[in-house]
């Protein structure tokens, strides 16, 4: 097909294409994604009869599961700025050819907290409300009115820089960089500040103290930049080996700085936040009490949360010390130990022992049910599809135009 | 939303399969569909093809596009509470009388809770569910009666589920419920502006209006908001017929509900129903601009607290002793 | 020079307009501590026009107007001598005298009396008086009707009395607006033993998990 036939149609129709096709092991990771997204719709479905009584959350726990996966989803979409602000801001030739995937994941992540919100809905047809114009949006007093605001304006900057550099690409021409380049910036300012407005929809609630705390901001920033990070190295990796896109040593080496800076600067901040809750506990340390040691014979989350910071602890030693002297074998199952950890303290260790004991004092345990597994699940394969697709279909356009610019510099 | 998954057991829509059957007959005109379908999709029910299911259908989907209770005008209101009465007529086959009574002039309701009467009767409660049409399945309660050792005040200390005789020797009891902040965090937060407080100082929530997001009920330092997690239940012979709209109507499953100090009765110059059932007087409510009234005879002479007053939230419930 | 318009732009005057809007939009960062709803409350002095005391109908209740007034004037008690059996009390006490083994058979053996404890034990003869039964007696001998009893019981309970007129103890009946209508002391507590009895609540909060 010659560049003049390839139009914004075709366009849509090749990224079809390509993402049907695929050898045997692609139908069968294709195939198992769709189960779980039916598997997503069945339980859903028991929950828009029943509401949301089927799942595990009551007047207590109001938030539970879905809450805690949305907030570190925006922290896993937040960190796609890792990549764009050395690819595009210095400039670093590894991160450019690397910067499309960090973008398609934040695509995928937010297309996930998106859906956490709403299944989290109990009147999702009532979700219109939101809606300037139609609805009434509490802006600027209300936080959650603020998240909708930067998490919709991010997952457009982070799809459409991206789709009109690869359109640009697919019909075989340069980008202008002149005309993405402003949205570039804007979108790393807005990197930043989904994950700070997410972070004051808890910090900005004075009726639980856990959360009440300034240090909930900088802290989802610095667990993003290592678990952001530690899951793109992860899908490079598989990239590498599944594909004929190969990443340089360099992109990985560069990563586990970044890794181990942050998570070494989340670790500090864990440790100053332990430090206040038990150094002299007031009652507003009672979260943190259940949470470490449980209370009133509820620990549910004891376990839970000791392994989190063990393997978290364990993880960032093997990421700084590297053993294994740049061994993708020690650091990836390090990268990916890191990101579980990170996922386990805050998800469900953050969002449900803000809301335990309740503020009456009533202490109850938050154990989620099928209903809302079944959900997540499907959510989760909602996202990898969507990353994978525009992942596959990136790929393809850039070797694409790789090849195209090589056969031009040739006489 | 296709019709003929009526029978499909799994299908959210199988809740019409528990109303009576002489609403399950099939639709005929492709216009009836259409606008049967519509409603169907809002409200998650299939009406049927008579007069009754049409009318239904139109009000559903009328009651579905409303705006928001507090930008309507008063004719609005009015509108809205007869298509309510309607509908409650038409599916529940109930007689109700909602009421849309604005605020009154010069009335800023606060309220008082005497900690060296109470006596933990709890017939507060059983006044308050019965009143408010409460959900029996869950048994939400707006009010909690905690059993209080002495030397502690936080009603974390205390017992909020006690069931032995009462009062016990050396203890006190304290409530608690919706406090009315007149700076509320939960109106704050909501992010569709479907809670607020009236100028009669009452927090109230337009349940057709709040989308679920619990966001109140976090913001909340009182645990003085509930959720519909399913489909609230009143036997049909239990409903208080007489509602407001920010009071205690039905509520669709899904949404946000709280004390309103009994809107559907203050408003019209009665007591809340705790207030009445109180066997102890250890409750007081009036109108704090009314120098004259008891709320402002107990705050000028009494030694009141509030809860939680270092939050800033500034409650209109006070606390006092003899 | 584009980008840089546009890092002013996001850095230099964006967010702290919007942050501004943040903080200032509900005035929820000025209210802690300063102003609040008491300062409003205090400084309203002029009367409340109730708006709604014409609307309202009497309450169904007997009522009888207080002997002393509250702080906003007159206002109204519950009857009492309708509650009492065999009231009046000259249907059995004329001037034919009642023997005490028949009157204690008769109407009066229901009664135990449960009033102060000890020495301050309270008997019959401190409220009632054979010579005028149909009244009330308190120690100074001053006669009180039974539909104003609380006159009665502020002779000890000055403080319960006090904290009744003006409203902090017992309470209204059915409404707060309109005419002051109040219990009576004798509505709530039974005079012979006005301690509350102990007994079962009348529910119980469900633990949640």
């Amino acid at each position: 097909m010659s560049a003049a036939q390839k139009n914004l149609r075709t366009f849509l129709v090749d990224a079809i294409r390509w993402n049907v096709s695929g050898g045997i092991g692609f139908q069968i990771f294709r195939l198992l994604l769709f189960i779980g997204m039916g598997v997503g719709i069945y339980a859903y479905s028991f929950q828009a009869r029943y509401g949301l009584a089927v799942t595990g959350m009551n007047d207590i726990v109001s938030w539970g599961f879905y809450i805690s996966n949305f907030t570190f989803l925006v922290g896993v979409a937040a960190a796609a700025v890792m990549l764009i602000l050395p690819a595009y801001i210095f400039h670093d030739p590894d991160f450019h050819r690397v910067v499309i995937i960090g973008e398609g994941v934040a695509v995928g992540a937010l297309v996930m907290c998106l859906c956490f919100i709403l299944v989290d809905l109990g009147g999702p047809l009532q979700a219109w409300h939101l809606i300037p114009g139609i609805g009434i949006f509490n802006f600027p007093s209300s936080i959650l009115a603020w998240d909708v605001l930067v998490l919709n304006g991010y997952l457009l900057l982070n799809a459409l820089v991206p789709a009109y550099i690869l359109y640009c690409h697919y019909r075989g021409k340069t980008a202008d960089e002149r005309k993405y380049r402003p949205f570039v910036f804007l979108s790393i300012f807005w990197a930043f500040s989904i994950h700070m407005v997410t972070a004051f929809l808890y910090q900005g609630l004075p009726a639980r103290p856990f959360w009440n705390n300034p240090l909930m901001g900088p802290r989802f920033l610095a667990s993003a930049f290592a678990a952001g990070p530690a899951l793109i190295a992860l899908i490079l990796a598989v990239i590498h080996n599944s594909s004929s896109y190969k990443i340089e040593r360099t992109v990985f080496n560069k990563l586990r700085l970044i890794i181990v800076v942050s998570a070494i600067i989340n670790l500090i901040m864990l440790f100053s936040e332990i430090f206040k809750e038990f150094y002299f506990p007031t009652h507003h340390s009672s979260s943190a009490i259940y949470l470490f040691f449980g209370m009133d014979g509820h620990n549910s989350l004891v376990p839970w949360i000791w392994s989190s910071v063990g393997v978290n602890f364990l993880a960032t030693l093997v990421l700084a010390f590297n053993p294994g002297k740049n061994n993708p074998r020690v650091l990836l199952p390090a990268c990916g130990f890191l990101f579980v950890a990170i996922w386990m303290e805050k998800g469900i260790g953050l969002i449900v022992p803000g809301l335990i004991p309740s503020p009456l004092g009533e202490v109850v345990d938050y154990l989620p049910t099928w209903v809302e597994l079944g959900v997540t699940l499907g959510i989760l394969s909602l996202g990898i599809t969507v990353v994978s697709w525009l992942i596959r279909t990136a790929l393809i356009i850039e070797q694409d135009y790789a090849q195209q610019l090589q056969q031009e510099r040739l006489p | 939303m296709r019709l003929h998954k009526k029978d499909d057991p799994k299908h959210l829509i199988q809740e019409v399969l528990e109303k009576p059957s002489n609403r399950r007959s099939f639709l005929k005109g492709v216009s009836i569909a259409a606008a049967a379908g519509s409603a169907a999709l809002t409200a998650g029910c299939i009406p049927d093809a008579e007069g009754t299911g049409l009318e239904e259908a139109r009000l559903r989907w009328q009651e579905f596009f409303k705006k928001n209770y507090r930008l309507m005008s008063q004719e609005e209101k009015e509108q809205t509470v007869r298509r309510l009465e309607r509908l409650a007529s038409i599916q529940d086959q109930a007689q109700l009388q909602i009421g849309s009574e604005p605020p009154l002039e010069k009335v800023l309701f606060g309220y008082a809770f005497n900690i060296s009467r109470c006596e933990g009767f709890m017939e507060c409660v059983t006044a308050c569910v019965k009143e408010n049409n409460l959900d029996r399945k869950s048994n939400t309660q707006y009010i909690r009666i905690f059993e209080m050792e002495p030397g502690q005040l936080d009603p974390g200390t205390g017992d909020g589920q006690f069931y032995h005789k009462v009062p016990v020797d050396h203890k006190f009891y304290t409530g608690t419920q919706c406090f009315h902040c007149e700076n509320a965090p939960c109106t704050k937060a909501c992010p569709t502006r479907a809670t607020w407080k009236e100028p009669d100082g009452i927090v109230v929530v337009d349940y057709d209006w709040c989308i679920g997001c619990r966001y109140c009920q976090a913001a909340c330092p009182y645990y003085g908001r509930r959720f519909n997690w399913g489909q609230s239940e009143v036997p049909k012979e239990e409903v208080t017929p007489k509602q407001h709209y920010l009071g205690n109507r039905k509520r669709p499953k899904g949404k946000m509900e709280k004390c309103t100090f009994c809107i559907q009765r203050t408003r019209k110059g009665r007591l809340p129903a705790c207030v009445e059932a109180c066997p102890t007087g250890s409750r007081v409510f009036g109108n704090l601009l009314d120098p004259d009234s008891e709320i402002r005879y107990v705050l000028k002479h009494k030694k009141v607290f509030r809860m939680r007053e270092e939050l800033g939230t500034d409650p209109k419930f006070w606390y006092f002793i003899d | 020079m584009n980008r840089d318009t546009i890092f002013q732009l996001n850095r230099g005057a964006l967010l702290p307009t919007l942050l501004a809007a943040l903080l200032f939009s509900n005035a929820g960062l000025l209210s802690a501590g300063e102003s609040s709803v008491i300062e409003r409350v205090k400084a309203r002095k002029e009367p409340f026009a109730d708006p709604l005391s014409s609307q309202l109908g009497p309450v169904l209740e007997k009522t009888v107007w207080a002997k002393e007034g509250y702080q906003g004037g007159a206002f109204r008690v519950l009857a009492r001598k309708q509650a009492i059996a065999r009231f009046p009390c000259s249907s059995c006490h004329g001037a034919k005298p009642v023997l005490v083994r028949q009157a204690f058979e008769l109407t009066h053996g229901n009664v135990i009396l449960n009033h102060g404890q000890g020495e301050r034990a309270l008997s019959c003869s401190d409220c009632h008086t054979p010579e005028k039964p149909q009244l009330l007696e308190d120690n100074r001998a001053r006669k009180i009707d039974f539909d104003h009893s609380y006159q009665l019981c502020g002779q000890c309970h000055f403080r319960q009395k006090r904290d009744w007129l003006g409203g902090a103890h017992g309470k209204r009946v059915s409404r707060w607006a309109g005419e002051r209508v109040v219990y009576s002391c004798a509505s709530c507590h039974d005079p012979h033993s006005p301690r509350f009895e102990q007994r079962f609540p009348a529910t119980y909060s469900v633990p949640l998990d």
